[in-house]
């Protein structure tokens, strides 16, 4: 400051002597700005005296769009439901939902603008294997909490390289694994095949069924691009297969399962939780042939869906007035269950949560969530879930058969899980 | 030997709808020397009129109507309201207003009737006969190809033996001299226009059925595939958009078939790379002293 005075001669214009007065008042500005900066504890980004901002980025249009728009929306409608219960420790949560069209270049873009410029709290729900993975290093390098990633890759479970990204989906490997444990108990003299995606997905799945059958008689892939499977199906019919394991997308579900109906070939279907939705494939399908064909369809699940679970009951209120009654899908309970999962880890991230105080309270384990399966999140693993479980459709419903099933991403056995699903409690608000 | 049967049938099956969507292109290149690149965003809004139309008489073949005469109406529409506009001395300004419509389409399509996919049934079996034991081509498929065939058929007839025909070759061809001759060079190309967006709706109402449903994008894959077989025909030549409709499809399925999914469209590049260096006018192109 002093410097700048002494610069200042007698000489100077009018208009220099002000331009220094401005400069000097604006430092004066700054200094007292940080000086109370300095006196109370930093406000973590994002939380506000009555607001907490967190973000995501997900398709709204473009392609992709179609299967995944309703999970940011149900998400939303479920902050709406707890905001208008009173909010968590008194703050509303607001969810801001970026389009990104499923396009990593501009996943890169909106991300930046959620952390830079709406300054939110943390990430939660990013959606894509392709996409969020543009912006794991980004988020990791700032320090910005990364929650529960919609994509089943295990690329998110590895707390050294990520330490701020947490996994939610059952990664693909321990899907595939439990599916090829229930089909090698269910079904005997069976042929095994696979038709996956030709990408991450398509391979960590098959790994997961050649860990527990071995060698596969026929492994059949498709790209997105092509909306034709009829030569992999033919292809499958022609290996003599009768029991497919499917890695595919809701529509490649129905598109597989279409064809094969079509080449009057007749198979036992058993999907990734990714492509097994029964009420979207309904969706694909139509309601006139839909049933029949997915009749006695099996794939896994790890969120409450059957019809009379409190859960679903109060998700389906909750999509009625908040979410206009839209349809009711696995995305729906997905994009709730996620939205519920946030708010108990804000609950317990205490009174005035920071980002640091959000991951603690994820890695403490005190966060269980709301699946069949109680959250394994620790300091050593973000995985969100150990394990899934089985679901079958019979005469136009789906819903769970047995037990929930635990297994790790190596060789490790297949075994039965024992304890019971997360009762809903409070109405679903978490309390802290 | 039956795989390969099979794989060729599929081709063929998938190759026929090509050839119909690729025959637009041809139209409106032979008539403004455009490539549209809003064939496939046009072409979704004919199907979407179609499919409402049949949902609301219950006739598959109203919904046919409607779709040929909505998508000939947003021709139109799309030839005297924007790319009237673009600049006849770069080929660039026709193709971004083109994009720029693209994007404006799907957005009204995805606000008005949502991102979700909608299922179209086809009118007729779409179960494959099977030929020897091998699941070959379905009654739904044997209508694509006469469609196609007729479509071919219908479109010769007006090129080569009309004077609306030679009207439009000429105006295309060579515009100043045909306007001097008295030919109206603008009308030419509306009616191309028209033709043209009929034929790509007309294409994609025949395709959706085989997909997985009609959303606003259910034409991108295709019109992707479609500019390939109408490079690899020959953009001037409506009978090289059906040799070329048919040999990507069955270079699809057979590489599909026996290589893999992945590698279909990079046989289907290769393919468009190799017609580009050998013989760029395309395969069946016969008419290298018309180029204009």
């Amino acid at each position: 400051m002093s410097q700048l005075r002494t610069r200042t001669r007698p000489a100077r214009t009018h208009l220099a002597r002000t331009h220094v007065a401005r400069t000097a008042g604006t430092l004066a500005l700054v200094a007292v700005v940080s000086l109370t900066a300095c006196s109370t504890p930093a406000a973590s980004p994002g939380v506000a005296g009555e607001t907490v901002t967190i973000g995501t980025h997900t398709p709204l249009t473009g392609p992709a769009a179609a299967g995944y728009a309703s999970i940011s929306a149900a998400a939303s409608a479920y902050f709406d439901y707890l905001n208008d219960q009173g909010g968590i420790h008194g703050r509303t949560i607001e969810y801001v939902v970026k389009d990104d069209a499923y396009n990593p270049a501009t996943t890169q873009t909106v991300v930046r603008e959620l952390v830079q410029e709406d300054g939110v709290l943390a990430l939660v729900n990013g959606l894509g294997t392709p996409t969020h993975g543009s912006v794991v290093d980004y988020l990791n390098e700032n320090g910005v909490p990364d929650l529960f990633v919609a994509s089943g890759s295990p690329a998110w479970d590895d707390p050294e390289a990520y330490p701020w990204t947490f996994a939610f989906n059952a990664d693909y490997v321990t899907e595939a694994k439990v599916l090829a444990h229930h089909a090698q108990e269910t079904y005997d003299d069976a042929v095994f095949c696979v038709l996956g995606q030709d990408d991450d997905f398509g391979t960590d799945f098959t790994t997961g069924l050649t860990t527990v059958l071995g060698e596969l008689a026929s492994t059949q892939t498709y790209s997105v691009s092509n909306q034709d499977v009829t030569a992999q199906v033919g292809a499958m019919q022609a290996a003599g297969c009768t029991v497919n394991f499917l890695a595919t997308v809701n529509g490649f579900t129905a598109l597989a399962l279409g064809t094969a109906a079509k080449m009057g070939y007749r198979a036992q279907w058993l999907s990734s939780s990714s492509g097994g939705d029964y009420p979207t494939l309904l969706g694909y399908l139509g309601e006139d042939v839909g049933p029949a064909l997915l009749q006695g369809f099996v794939s896994t699940n790890y969120l409450p869906f059957s019809a009379d679970d409190p859960w679903v009951e109060l998700f389906r209120r909750v999509n009625d007035e908040y979410n206009d009654g839209a349809p009711f899908t696995g995305n729906t309970v997905y994009g709730m269950s996620v939205a519920y999962t946030f708010a108990e880890a804000l609950a317990r991230a205490g009174e005035d949560p920071t980002r640091e105080s959000l991951v603690e309270a994820l890695e403490s384990g005190d966060v269980v969530g709301n699946g069949i399966l109680p959250l394994q999140f620790s300091a050593d693993s973000h995985k969100a879930f150990g394990g899934v479980g089985i679901t079958m459709v019979d005469g136009g419903m789906q819903d769970y058969v047995g037990s929930a099933w635990t297994t790790d991403t190596g060789d490790g056995p297949v075994v039965a899980h024992d304890g019971e699903p997360v009762p809903l409690e409070d109405e679903g608000v978490p309390q802290p | 030997m039956d795989r390969l049967v099979f794989l060729l049938g599929t081709g063929v099956a998938r190759g026929t709808v090509l050839a119909l969507f690729a025959l637009s292109l041809v139209l409106i290149w032979r008539a403004t020397r455009i490539v549209n690149f809003a064939a496939g965003a046009m072409a979704v809004v004919g199907v979407y009129v179609g499919v409402a139309v049949t949902g609301a008489t219950g006739s598959w073949w109203w919904g046919l109507v409607a779709t040929v005469v909505a998508g000939g109406l947003l021709g139109f529409v799309v030839e005297r309201g924007v790319l009237r506009f673009a600049s006849a001395r770069s080929p660039l300004s026709g193709v971004i207003l083109a994009i720029g419509l693209v994007v404006v389409l799907q957005s009204l399509l995805g606000i008005v009737f949502g991102q979700e996919h909608e299922p179209v049934q086809p009118p007729f079996s779409d179960r494959p006969l099977q030929v020897g034991g091998v699941p070959l081509l379905s009654p739904y498929d044997l209508f694509v190809v006469v469609v196609a065939l007729g479509l071919l058929g219908a479109l010769r007839l007006l090129f080569v033996k009309t004077s609306l025909g030679l009207q439009l070759r000429a105006a295309a061809f060579e515009p100043e001299v045909s306007r001097l001759l008295g030919v109206r060079v603008a009308r030419m190309r509306t009616v191309g226009w028209v033709l043209a967006a009929s034929a790509a709706s007309l294409a994609a109402l025949l395709a959706v059925p085989n997909e997985l449903g009609l959303n606003p994008h259910a034409a991108d894959m295709l019109f992707v595939s479609a500019f390939t077989v109408a490079v690899v025909g020959g953009l001037d030549s409506p009978g090289g958009a059906l040799l070329g409709g048919l040999t990507v499809g069955v270079v699809t399925s057979v590489v599909t078939g026996y290589l893999g999914a992945t590698l279909a469209p990079v046989a289907v590049l290769g393919l468009l790379a190799a017609v580009l260096l050998l013989r760029p006018s395309g395969l069946f192109a016969q008419a290298e002293a018309r180029r204009a």
